[in-house]
């Protein structure tokens, strides 16, 4: 895993837990790897990982069965969705638009290029 | 206390010091056996036979030599900035070290040398009695001087592990010029204790008394220095080698 | 697990490498010790294992006085020089002669490992890169199970996968009962391991912080107009960088390299914020 030098590593494996939930990789009520396995994965201290996995916990996102391991709650998939979304919303969009200004990128060539990259995505996925 | 001393980890130490060292130890017995052979054989050519006198002294020209360098050579990895870190942080105590060293360079290099050397004794029997017909005999391996050599070597032996241990570099030369010195000293302490003592008897003033101390000196040496020879030598080396590796560092 | 106590050395005939360094390590962490070339990084370990006697000041290792060579001690100890020589026997035959003095060795552990470095049992060692030997020795070092494992700057001379499965390796046995130290200036190898920094300069400890302490008081990353004040150290890489006192902000990833130059040129400033804490405890 590349580290991307701004966040705390422990929200970047949480990133990454959520880009797999996201994706469907790993679903609800399903087992995910334990804080040893992700540790080594992303090569980190055990402790970062287990950061992250309270973390995780704290949102709902995943839930612990002692002596069983972590699983994925009951509605994990909504709980990142809206987490995601309310990131999008509050942090990265306000940014666009900031940077949309600056260079003075109208509303319209925004729409155009939106609906360009929605009709490539809808083409992939067929 | 008994948890600084295990006999399993002796075992286990000597091994370890045996077995990196295996192919320097056995080319070297090789080429003393090699040569022990030619010596034996020259021996039996002359009167077609082995006497004690002439077995003891070839064994003892080499088996005095080689036990120092066996010594030198294992104490060795306590000196080598690469390899004494990992030998220092082994989990062996010093009283360990120095019992498992002491072992292997003394008790089994005797025996192991002693064994060597009748095999290849009794080999050159053998094969004189193909060459030019000797007549098949055994060694007398236990005589009293080849326990005298034996002797000699144990208590000489902790001289050469104390150099062995203390000097960084020229090991062998170092410690052989000590041991020289220390010698000369004895001779002259007890040549300086004879002319004190015998001051009144007017031995100094005379030019030829002077030798004739030297000489009475060397002979006191035979009883006073045999005690220090024997009785000390040996145990007090044998403190100095421990007392050396306790405050070894790397 | 290591209580280390106003230690002072330094070599014959030469200045002083340590002076009045207290350190304490506990299980649980990964340590790094950072320093300058020369700072006195390899003589601490040093120290650490029994290797060199402090002149004076004291270390303790499990209660014991190190020095004396204490086999439960010792047994709980391994350490792994940055230069070494390993004796020239297959990698069988020398785990075989030295793993039987550490008694929580695993041989499945160490054969696992060797194979993970892509290295044969049967392989004499005498025909092996210093990468190589130094794989060797790690996987055995990790196979002692040891409480303590010592490494002195364990990455040099490994390729760049290596580097990567190392630092597996490391996630892999870091517990709750094990400490790690590791010295070092490759700090980008091995940032995202260490919990825990200190750094060595001019013979004095400067830096000793849990990074998760930093992490809650400073910040790294470009500073924006309005920060410039605060600013307590920064370079002027591309877009800058700057450390500054966290206080509202998010809290971002510790950089490892900006801290250690931090530190060497404003330790005051630096130990300052992190010290605030306790003063803001009080009030």
């Amino acid at each position: 895993m590349d580290f991307d030098n701004s966040k705390p590593i422990y929200l970047q494996i949480v990133d990454f837990f959520y880009e797999n939930i996201l994706a469907r990789k790993w679903k609800e009520d399903e087992r995910i790897p334990s804080v040893r396995e992700i540790a080594v994965m992303v090569e980190v201290n055990p402790n970062t990982a287990i950061r992250a996995f309270n973390h995780l916990q704290d949102e709902k996102v995943i839930y612990n069965k002692r002596g069983i391991g972590y699983f994925v709650s009951e509605n994990g998939y909504q709980t990142v969705l809206d987490i995601k979304r309310k990131e999008f919303m509050e942090e990265i969009l306000p940014d666009v638009v900031k940077k949309m200004r600056l260079l003075d990128i109208k509303f319209e060539e925004f729409k155009n290029t939106y609906d360009q990259n929605i009709n490539n995505i809808d083409d992939e996925k067929k | 206390m008994m948890h600084q001393f295990n006999y399993r980890r002796i075992y286990h130490f000597i091994r370890r010091d045996l077995t990196i060292r295996k192919s320097s130890i056995s080319t070297a017995l090789m080429v003393v056996s090699a040569i022990l052979f030619v010596f034996f054989l020259i021996n039996l050519r002359e009167d077609y036979r082995i006497s004690v006198g002439e077995f003891t002294n070839v064994f003892g020209l080499f088996y005095i030599p080689l036990g120092v360098l066996l010594t030198f050579s294992i104490c060795k990895e306590s000196h080598d900035p690469k390899a004494n870190h990992l030998y220092f942080v082994l989990p062996v105590s010093v009283y360990e070290r120095m019992a498992a060293i002491w072992f292997s360079t003394t008790i089994l290099y005797t025996i192991v040398f002693s064994i060597l050397s009748f095999l290849v004794g009794q080999f050159a029997i053998l094969t004189g009695g193909i060459l030019f017909g000797t007549d098949f005999h055994l060694l007398p391996i236990f005589s009293g001087e080849y326990l005298g050599f034996a002797m000699f070597y144990c208590i000489i032996q902790p001289v050469f592990l104390v150099g062995a241990l203390a000097f960084k570099k020229n090991r062998i030369g170092k410690t052989l010029l000590v041991f020289v010195l220390v010698f000369f000293g004895v001779i002259i302490y007890n040549l300086i204790l004879f002319t004190m003592l015998n001051f009144r008897y007017d031995v100094l003033p005379g030019s030829a008394l002077a030798s004739e101390a030297f000489g009475l000196a060397q002979s006191d040496f035979s009883v006073f220095g045999m005690l220090f020879f024997v009785g000390l030598l040996g145990p007090v080396m044998l403190f100095v080698a421990y007392c050396k590796m306790v405050e070894k560092e790397v | 697990m290591i209580k280390i106590q106003n230690l002072k050395f330094y070599y014959p005939k030469s200045k002083t490498i340590l002076n009045d360094v207290s350190l304490n390590f506990d299980s649980g962490n990964i340590y790094g010790l950072f320093g300058r070339n020369g700072e006195g990084k390899s003589t601490l370990m040093k120290i650490m294992t029994g290797l060199l006697f402090p002149k004076s000041g004291s270390c303790q290792v499990f209660g014991e006085n190190v020095s004396r060579k204490h086999i439960r001690c010792l047994q709980e100890v391994f350490f792994i020089p940055e230069d070494f020589e390993l004796a020239a026997l297959k990698i069988s035959k020398y785990e075989e002669v030295n793993s039987v003095f550490y008694p929580q060795f695993s041989k499945e552990q160490f054969y696992e490992l060797i194979k993970e470095f892509h290295l044969s049992p049967d392989e004499n060692i005498a025909t092996l890169s210093f990468g190589q030997k130094k794989k060797v020795l790690i996987a055995f070092g990790i196979a002692t199970n040891t409480k303590l494992l010592l490494m002195d700057e364990p990455t040099n001379g490994l390729d760049i996968p290596s580097k990567s499965q190392f630092r597996k390796i490391i996630a892999r046995v870091a517990d709750q009962g094990k400490c790690i130290v590791i010295a070092t200036h490759q700090v980008r190898d091995l940032h995202s391991l260490i919990n825990h920094l200190m750094i060595l300069d001019q013979s004095k400890i400067v830096f000793d912080e849990s990074l998760f302490e930093v992490s809650e008081h400073l910040w790294f990353g470009k500073p924006t107009e309005k920060d410039k004040h605060a600013i307590i150290y920064d370079e002027p890489s591309l877009g800058g960088k700057a450390v500054l006192p966290k206080l509202d902000k998010d809290e971002t990833d510790v950089d490892l390299e900006l801290l250690f130059n931090a530190v060497l040129n404003e330790s005051d400033r630096i130990n300052q914020v992190l010290k605030k804490r306790y003063h803001d405890a009080s009030i």
